[in-house]
């Protein structure tokens, strides 16, 4: 369940507070969902007081009973007091895609109790294909995936570690998202402030190009976890 | 019951392709099991907004029956269908909805028809609301036991009624969220709110539209018209 919030400024302290102290505990109490990752839009690269939460759910039925739970069970409380302190959420169910290194979590190793740790950075990469779906993932399979599994640690930018598309009916079709995380921050460094060279003789077999086949819009957005995220 | 609400941006050239899929392909393979029947195919009323926009509702019956149904979507069965849709439309924004504590009824999935229905089109008004922060919780409240009974008087502005009164089941969709599908019986008097003013006395303090502004000031209404063969009128 993936949930952007954009959050009422002044209240972002609270509304902080309630995710690590009321919802990620009141998750943790039961079997069948846990908080994954809090994750704030780094100041500086986009819109500001905005959070990323990714939350595990087991299945369907453990999804909806969350839901109605939040809309009039006993987490309805605390949802009113979420709200209070945002100005929406969007939400999405995501599945992983038959790729993805991350397809199932084992709940009860994911921690719940706010012990922190560094912070780490985030890619989330969020496209939108003019081709089919499935076309779009087979490509990321093929020419990005498997090319970027390939590439030494140490010449790594950045690690794939989830990718999704969206469950039918729960958001935008065509979409499919990357959860990346940066592991090189001179890298990341060079890849803002280079300005992009295509060698004519190279590029047209490069994944850049290959991917201008079937998509040409899409989404970076820097996410930074908070010290207390579960995963990082 | 969970209701997927989809809106479509159809491909202009394959809109009768598009049609043709939910019609011979989606609704029929739902027919097929128990658990999930498409309710309504809509297009959204030339003349009222975007071209080429259609409004589907699919009924299911509960969570672990959606999660069955995107799985299917995703790599079962109807994958296919899914990737054929691909080419017919730009783009879909889809969400998951659960009735309101004071919505109406609906049908029984079994009785919902699924096919060789050919009828008169019906005008729906789809009025979406967004609350403000915090105030969702009231204003479902306050529509339930102040705007749906106005719908009723006899001097009612808008002869119309709640046909289902939905939000956002959180993670599906954008919350405060708050859709109204509203079904029209009188086109006069839908031609009147669109000609003419509001009167002070419906806009006066003490009336629906003065007080619900503590509770929300944004709202969206879309005129959609069934498809002939729309399972539910």
């Amino acid at each position: 369940m993936h949930e952007t919030h954009r959050v009422i400024g002044r209240y972002a302290p609270e509304f902080e507070a309630l995710v690590r102290d009321e919802w990620m505990v009141a998750l943790a109490r039961g079997g069948d969902a846990r908080l994954l990752w809090y994750l704030n839009h780094a100041m500086g690269s986009g819109p500001a007081y905005e959070v990323v939460t990714i939350t595990a759910v087991t299945d369907g039925a453990a999804w909806e009973a969350l839901g109605r739970r939040m809309v009039d069970g006993d987490l309805a409380l605390l949802a009113t007091r979420l709200d209070s302190c945002r100005h929406e959420v969007e939400g999405k169910l995501l599945l992983p895609v038959y790729w993805s290194a991350l397809q199932e979590v084992d709940l009860a190793a994911v921690p719940a109790d706010a012990r922190t740790h560094d912070l780490s950075v985030y890619m989330q990469d969020t496209g939108w294909p003019d081709a089919p779906l499935d076309e779009y993932i087979e490509l990321w399979d093929h020419d990005y995936w498997q090319i970027m599994r390939q590439t030494p640690p140490e010449k790594k930018l950045l690690d794939i570690q989830a990718c999704f598309q969206v469950a039918h009916g729960s958001g935008i079709r065509p979409e499919a998202i990357l959860m990346q995380k940066v592991m090189s921050f001179d890298t990341l460094g060079r890849l803002l402030t280079t300005a992009e060279e295509h060698d004519p003789t190279t590029w047209p077999g490069t994944y850049m190009a290959k991917g201008l086949e079937v998509r040409d819009q899409w989404e970076s957005k820097l996410l930074r976890t908070s010290a207390w995220s579960p995963l990082w | 019951m969970l209701f997927i609400h989809e809106f479509h941006k159809v491909v202009g050239k394959r809109a009768a392709a598009f049609e043709a899929s939910y019609r011979e392909r989606w609704m029929p393979v739902l027919a097929e099991g128990t658990e999930a029947r498409l309710a309504w195919y809509f297009d959204l009323a030339h003349g009222s907004g975007l071209a080429y926009r259609v409004v589907t509702v699919t009924a299911v019956q509960d969570g672990a029956a959606y999660a069955r149904l995107a799985e299917r979507v995703a790599r079962g069965d109807l994958r296919s269908w899914a990737r054929d849709l691909d080419g017919l439309r730009h783009e879909t924004t889809a969400r998951v909805l659960v009735p309101l504590p004071w919505s109406p009824d609906f049908p029984d999935l079994a009785d919902i028809p699924t096919g060789g229905v050919s009828r008169e089109p019906t005008l729906y008004m789809e009025d979406t609301m967004w609350p403000f922060p915090g105030r969702l919780r009231r204003y479902v409240e306050a529509a339930g036991a102040v705007y749906r009974p106005s719908l009723q008087g006899e001097d009612a502005r808008m002869h119309m009624h709640v046909a289902l009164g939905l939000e956002t089941l959180p993670g599906a969709g954008r919350s405060p969220e708050v859709t109204l599908l509203q079904r029209l019986s009188s086109l006069p008097r839908l031609i009147t709110l669109l000609t003419q003013d509001i009167p002070p006395e419906v806009t006066g303090p003490g009336s629906w539209m003065h007080e619900a502004l503590e509770l929300r000031d944004r709202w969206r209404s879309r005129l959609l018209r069934t498809a002939a063969w729309s399972p539910l009128p």
